[in-house]
């Protein structure tokens, strides 16, 4: 890792640390995002090898930040080097070393290069609601952040892959050409998680499908259309539409707004894990939520925040809702 | 999730427009150069090595996958093709057919572990060396490793085949997948895009079992706007050298019908074989985990001392490896 020099820690993400760097040899800045490997028996772990070749798969569309390399630093190796200098040291430290040894094969960190942007679309929307000069998103900016965004995920879904996790701070913004790209996707079960980040990050509920709150044991690509649904009416309210700091809290915020899901909504929410008896609230008028929005946004953000995942709109669906006709869809 | 080389893209079977223009888009990532085709053509050396290595891997991978093989091979060729091939001691070609099969064998998520693959009486390298041969592999390849071959290219271009019934078109996939397992040996062929390879493939296959469709099959790849015309005639004349033995009865099982015609091989391309590789590929039948003891490959004597050395974990044990390693990497690497 001596071709980049760390500048700055930018992050804690759900996988390890991400830090800012420059490329010592073209001064090419990226973000390099750490992660443990546990390498085992068998070299490499396979669920490492298949979510990251996955991942390098999806960094080409123009809508994922791109994944410029990977980095593999065995520490294994520089830990023999040092056993073998220990064993003709007259004064070795045994213990340390032996300890080292004996876990020869499981000391090894995989750094992922991306690109580097400078902004997230939580700094962007923060930077219009206070500071200095306070304003509204432009509306075709709104528009077209939403269908680029609609075009990212479109991409992870139809490469099979969830995203999960979906929030202002995860796309990330190229302001010059106006450009937004998703980032931190997904890589699940491969990586061993730095316990520091269980504790020190507050996840965000936010974002979070109803599914996934009530406990629902096989959600799918609708999970991360609520997730959309939530982003646009933030754009345009420049506030978070369901700021719940619990899951049970989160819920209320959601049945307060959407009214209390019941079984003629959404077949089967009763029997969901997490169900349980709250107040019943009637549905509340959407648009009022987000009075800066047009009829068609409107439509397109209650069919985004539709209850029973079976009917959200997808993101390919979205990308042909009337809202985005004004459009030049061919810059895209 | 597995990686099928089918279906790289995509979880689901619906054929999504977009996703089929970026396989188009992608494949060239996943070639060899064309100068290390270049080098297989002119230097037999190298021509040699390749075979040599194709055959271990077979003879590692017990045959039992062919996807598998045909995965390990396109790793092999991509990794020698960013790398200066400097007369390569057999030990480090067969680290090499190890690493590849491995890694095919994890994106396949075969059941398979390094002693199976290592377990066909050849010498046997520890785990460390492996897994850092495998890091080499995946940083020379840039962890593509969801690599775009012709099979991913048969569902698209057999929906434009007139017949819809299942049974022809099996019949038709498994002789075009059996072309296409054959192309992967003649160099002459490999030049070729991984689309242009699949659908002339298909067509070969199409001329053999359905020749009244033929002109109107062509017709239709044709219009394809991604399809070089050119190229496509200049592989699929390529192909009509290629003699179909041996793999055909996997295939078949691989598209799996009773209804498959049972002579589906016996087309017009049983020419006598000239391209053949050294036997092994006929030779070896699955064998699995069985342990072949017909290896005849004898060993350089510098090599001895590294044969059968198991996984031991001892660290006096693994710096004669690792420095092993780092000349089998310094010979591979010369930059």
């Amino acid at each position: 890792m001596e071709k980049y020099e760390k500048l700055e820690k930018v992050g804690e993400g759900t996988y390890g640390k991400v830090y800012k760097a420059k490329d010592k040899a073209t001064g090419q800045v990226v973000a390099l995002k750490k992660t443990r490997l546990e390498m085992d028996e068998e070299g490499v772990p396979p669920t490492a090898l298949r979510e990251v070749s996955l991942l390098q798969m999806l960094s080409q569309s123009l809508y994922i930040v791109r994944l410029l390399c990977v980095e593999h630093v065995d520490s294994s190796l520089s830990s023999a080097a040092a056993a073998s200098s220990v064993a003709t040291d007259t004064n070795p430290k045994p213990h340390h070393h032996h300890h080292n040894n004996n876990n020869n094969n499981n000391k090894s960190n995989l750094y992922l290069v991306f690109e580097y942007l400078d902004t997230d679309l939580k700094k962007f929307i923060d930077s219009h609601r206070k500071g200095p000069n306070p304003r509204p998103l432009p509306p075709a900016l709104i528009q077209s952040f939403l269908f680029q965004l609609c075009k990212g995920v479109a991409h992870c879904h139809s490469h099979g892959v969830l995203h999960r996790d979906l929030k202002p701070q995860n796309l990330l913004l190229d302001q010059d050409k106006g450009i937004l790209k998703i980032a931190d996707l997904g890589l699940g079960r491969a990586f061993t998680v730095p316990l520091k980040s269980y504790t020190h990050e507050i996840v965000t509920l936010w974002y979070r499908a109803p599914e996934v709150l009530l406990g629902s044991s096989h959600y799918s690509t609708a999970v991360d259309m609520w997730s959309v649904g939530c982003i646009f009416a933030e754009m345009v309210r420049r506030q978070a539409l369901f700021p719940g700091d619990s899951e049970f809290q989160q819920l209320l915020h959601i049945f307060r707004l959407l009214g209390t899901p019941t079984e003629k909504d959404w077949p089967g929410v009763t029997s969901l894990r997490d169900w349980h008896v709250y107040p019943q609230w009637e549905p509340q008028n959407l648009a009022r939520a987000v009075p800066a929005l047009g009829p068609d946004g409107v439509d397109l953000l209650s069919k985004m925040l539709k209850y029973d995942p079976a009917e959200r709109i997808s993101a390919k669906g979205a990308m042909d809702h009337p809202y985005f006709d004004s459009l030049d869809k061919s810059q895209f | 999730m597995e990686f099928d080389l089918e279906n790289p893209l995509t979880n689901s079977h619906e054929l999504y427009f977009d996703t089929v223009s970026s396989l188009f888009l992608t494949e060239p990532d996943h070639m060899p150069s064309l100068k290390y085709l270049k080098t297989l053509k002119d230097v037999d050396f190298d021509v040699s090595s390749r075979r040599e290595t194709i055959s271990l891997i077979l003879r590692v991978s017990c045959n039992v996958d062919p996807f598998l093989s045909y995965l390990a091979v396109n790793y092999l060729d991509r990794f020698l093709s960013s790398q200066e091939m400097l007369e390569p001691k057999p030990w480090v070609l067969r680290l090499l057919a190890v690493s590849c099969v491995s890694l095919a064998a994890k994106m396949r998520k075969a059941e398979f572990c390094l002693s199976d693959i290592q377990g066909d009486g050849g010498l046997v390298f520890d785990t460390h060396t492996i897994q850092r041969m495998e890091v080499l592999i995946l940083d020379t390849l840039k962890w593509r490793m969801r690599s775009i071959t012709p099979f991913s290219f048969i569902p698209f271009f057999i929906s434009l085949f007139k017949y819809k019934d299942p049974p022809s078109r099996q019949a038709l996939k498994a002789q075009a997948m059996e072309i296409i397992l054959k192309a992967q040996n003649d160099v002459e062929l490999l030049e070729f895009r991984p689309s242009v390879i699949a659908a002339s493939a298909l067509l070969s296959a199409c001329q053999a079992l359905f020749p009244l469709q033929f002109s109107c099959f062509r017709k239709a790849i044709f219009n394809c706007s991604y399809v070089n015309k050119e190229k496509m005639l200049q592989c699929y004349h390529g192909m009509q050298n290629i003699p179909l033995e041996g793999y055909g009865s996997l295939m078949i099982d691989l598209v799996s019908s009773s209804d498959t015609p049972v002579n589906v091989l016996d087309g017009q391309f049983s020419s006598s074989g000239s391209e053949k590789m050294d036997g092994t590929i006929t030779s070896t039948t699955s064998s699995h985990g069985g342990g072949s003891s017909s290896t005849t490959t004898s060993w350089p004597p510098e090599m001895r001392d590294l044969k059968k050395r198991k996984m031991s974990g001892s660290c006096n044990n693994a710096m004669p490896q690792l420095s092993q390693m780092h000349a089998a990497t310094s010979v591979l690497m010369r930059d």
